[in-house]
């Protein structure tokens, strides 16, 4: 679905400014029906990169394909593309029922005002149609960015930052319409710095540093089991081991690490003291593990496309 | 095609029509050319009513090309500065599509406000038992071209320049100016001052001219027209000449603007 090679984007700052490598040699895969996350510190260059892939923004170098095309602005590429920006940078002049039918007819076919009436309807927008644009809240803006999606089917779907600013109740919303708009078959790209997020929605995930993809791997090979640890939970009545590490007390719950090679002798204390244990499995790494251990870590671009081709 | 150039058209209509700046714009602009002629109205002879009405009209004429110049101001800067454009090139609407579409409905605000100012001034003609004159007509149509010449030489320069810098120098690099300081630069030759610099800036302001834009082309040979509201049969083709000039005007800003806009970073 879309293909990077080796891209750079030079910016300079200002006229005779020093110049700024915001993408340092961006390669990356996005497969059909992926839910792909970009990840990355600030600075890192994932807007850089999702304007880049959208046309927005001409590579200094390297080669760029979406659909089998290169992305420019207003081409015929976008019949099958939708972009929510971080910023909602929307017609603001324009009511809810016109910006969502505008966007919807700048895809180039009729839209009925059933199809439109039918998106609003569905996104909980129909008593807010005719308040203008410029008096919605973020979360408002971003629904009607999405309802253009639900009148057009979209193949491949952009999202910037979507969650930023969004209060907890619309976040989940929000996710339920990104599943429901990726169970129909489209492939999202997404940038976000909320890992947790990514953990719930993505299914592939490529970590970007100072401009560079240092990993790109399936989230589950980069959410993998770690065979060294175990979690364990357990009622303490003030006995916790000197083996047990990252412990945290919660009311009578204590809950933390312990290694592989001493899980038989934490079982003898449990039994001996009779705690009641709550939770024993190996410990699985969150992405934000994975995050923090390739970006101190310094994991190569190569040692991240290595393994997912062992993988694949 | 035809439907995003309409989504575009209409958008931009809506622009125009909730655009508060715009609405205050020509109101007060109104006001104060309602305040200059109101007390030429109690006027009572058909000589001085005749006078009002050329008065009005071309009050009214030189309203309608500061609202071209606002309207295109507004439409290209506006859209620029909100970064709204990104929502519309990242989808199949091309940059060319966007730009002809916001001219087509600046143009179309135009000749709507042209039409209404002919027909207020045929009524007045009508009301005032004036005869009615082709001249009206004329002019009408000379400003419509002018409006439209204005509206584009300003798109194009809000789109390369700040709102504000493209104001001053639409203000500054017009056929106006270039012509005023050439004729000022002949007036001291003539007076014996006959140095090189002087002959340099001469020919330089002579250059200038020529290829500055003209907001009103032939106005010299059509003067007449505005202050009579007569029209010989020999003065129609000056209109035919405004017309090509404009046009080729407007291809010209036109191409340089989607330029500008297509090296643009709509980010």
């Amino acid at each position: 679905m879309i293909v990077t090679n080796d891209v750079h984007m030079h910016f300079r700052q200002g006229l005779w400014g020093r110049q700024v490598r915001a993408l340092n040699g961006m390669s990356l895969q996005v497969n059909e029906g992926d839910f792909f996350a970009l990840v990355g510190q600030n600075g890192a260059g994932k807007s850089t990169a999702m304007y880049c892939l959208l046309g927005l923004l001409r590579p200094t170098s390297g080669s760029i394909s979406v659909m089998g095309q290169q992305p420019m602005l207003g081409s015929d590429l976008y019949r099958d593309v939708a972009y929510l920006p971080e910023e909602p940078h929307y017609h603001l002049y324009m009511t809810v029922e016109e910006a969502v039918r505008y966007y919807a007819s700048l895809y180039g076919a009729r839209v009925s005002s059933q199809s439109v009436s039918a998106s609003l309807e569905q996104l909980g927008l129909a008593q807010f149609k005719t308040l203008p644009l410029s008096k919605c809240s973020k979360g408002m803006k971003q629904k009607v960015g999405i309802a253009q999606c639900l009148i057009h089917e979209t193949r491949l779907l952009f999202l910037d930052e979507p969650t930023r600013g969004l209060d907890p109740l619309v976040v989940r919303e929000f996710r339920e319409t990104l599943r429901e708009i990726h169970r129909r078959g489209a492939t999202i790209v997404m940038n976000s710095h909320v890992l947790s997020e990514i953990e719930m929605l993505a299914n592939r995930v490529a970590i970007l540093e100072a401009g560079k993809v240092v990993a790109q791997d399936d989230l589950a090979n980069l959410t993998t089991l770690n065979r060294e640890l175990y979690t364990v939970a357990f009622e303490g009545n003030g006995t916790a081991p000197e083996y047990l590490s990252g412990a945290v007390k919660t009311g009578d719950i204590i809950r933390g690490n312990i290694p592989k090679e001493r899980l038989f002798d934490f079982m003898e204390l449990a039994r001996v003291h009779d705690l009641v244990v709550h939770e024993c499995s190996l410990r699985r790494n969150s992405l934000e593990d994975s995050f923090f251990r390739i970006i101190r870590g310094g994991e190569s671009q190569t040692d991240g496309s290595k393994r997912t081709e062992a993988r694949s | 095609m035809t439907e995003l150039f309409k989504a575009n058209f209409v958008a931009d209509l809506i622009y125009f029509r909730r655009s508060r700046l715009l609405l205050g714009f020509a109101l007060v602009f109104l006001l104060l050319i309602s305040l200059s002629i109101m007390p030429s109205l109690f006027a009572a002879s058909g000589v001085q009513k005749f006078n009002i009405l050329v008065q009005i009209v071309e009050s009214l004429h030189f309203f309608t090309q500061i609202f071209a110049a606002a309207l295109a101001l507004m439409v290209v800067s506006s859209h620029l500065r909100n970064r709204s454009l990104k929502m519309v090139f990242t989808k199949p609407c091309t940059p060319a599509l966007w730009l002809a579409s916001a001219f087509a409905a600046a143009i179309a605000v135009i000749l709507a406000i042209s039409i209404t100012v002919l027909v207020c001034s045929l009524g007045l003609s009508f009301c005032w038992h004036l005869s009615v004159k082709t001249g009206l007509l004329f002019s009408a149509l000379d400003n419509l071209i002018a409006s439209v010449g204005t509206l584009v030489y300003v798109a194009l320069m809000a789109m390369l320049l700040h709102p504000a810098i493209a104001v001053i120098v639409v203000l500054v690099f017009n056929a106006n100016t270039f012509y005023g300081a050439q004729f000022q630069m002949l007036a001291l030759m003539r007076a014996g001052n006959s140095s090189t610099t002087l002959r340099v800036l001469e020919r330089m302001f002579h250059y200038l001219y020529l290829i500055a834009p003209v907001f009103h082309a032939f106005e010299d040979k059509t003067s007449t027209v505005v202050s009579s509201l007569r029209v010989t049969h020999g003065e129609w083709r000056y209109l035919a000449y405004s017309l090509g000039y404009v046009l080729v005007l407007s291809a010209f800003c036109y191409c340089v603007a989607l330029f500008a806009l297509q090296r643009k970073r709509h980010i």
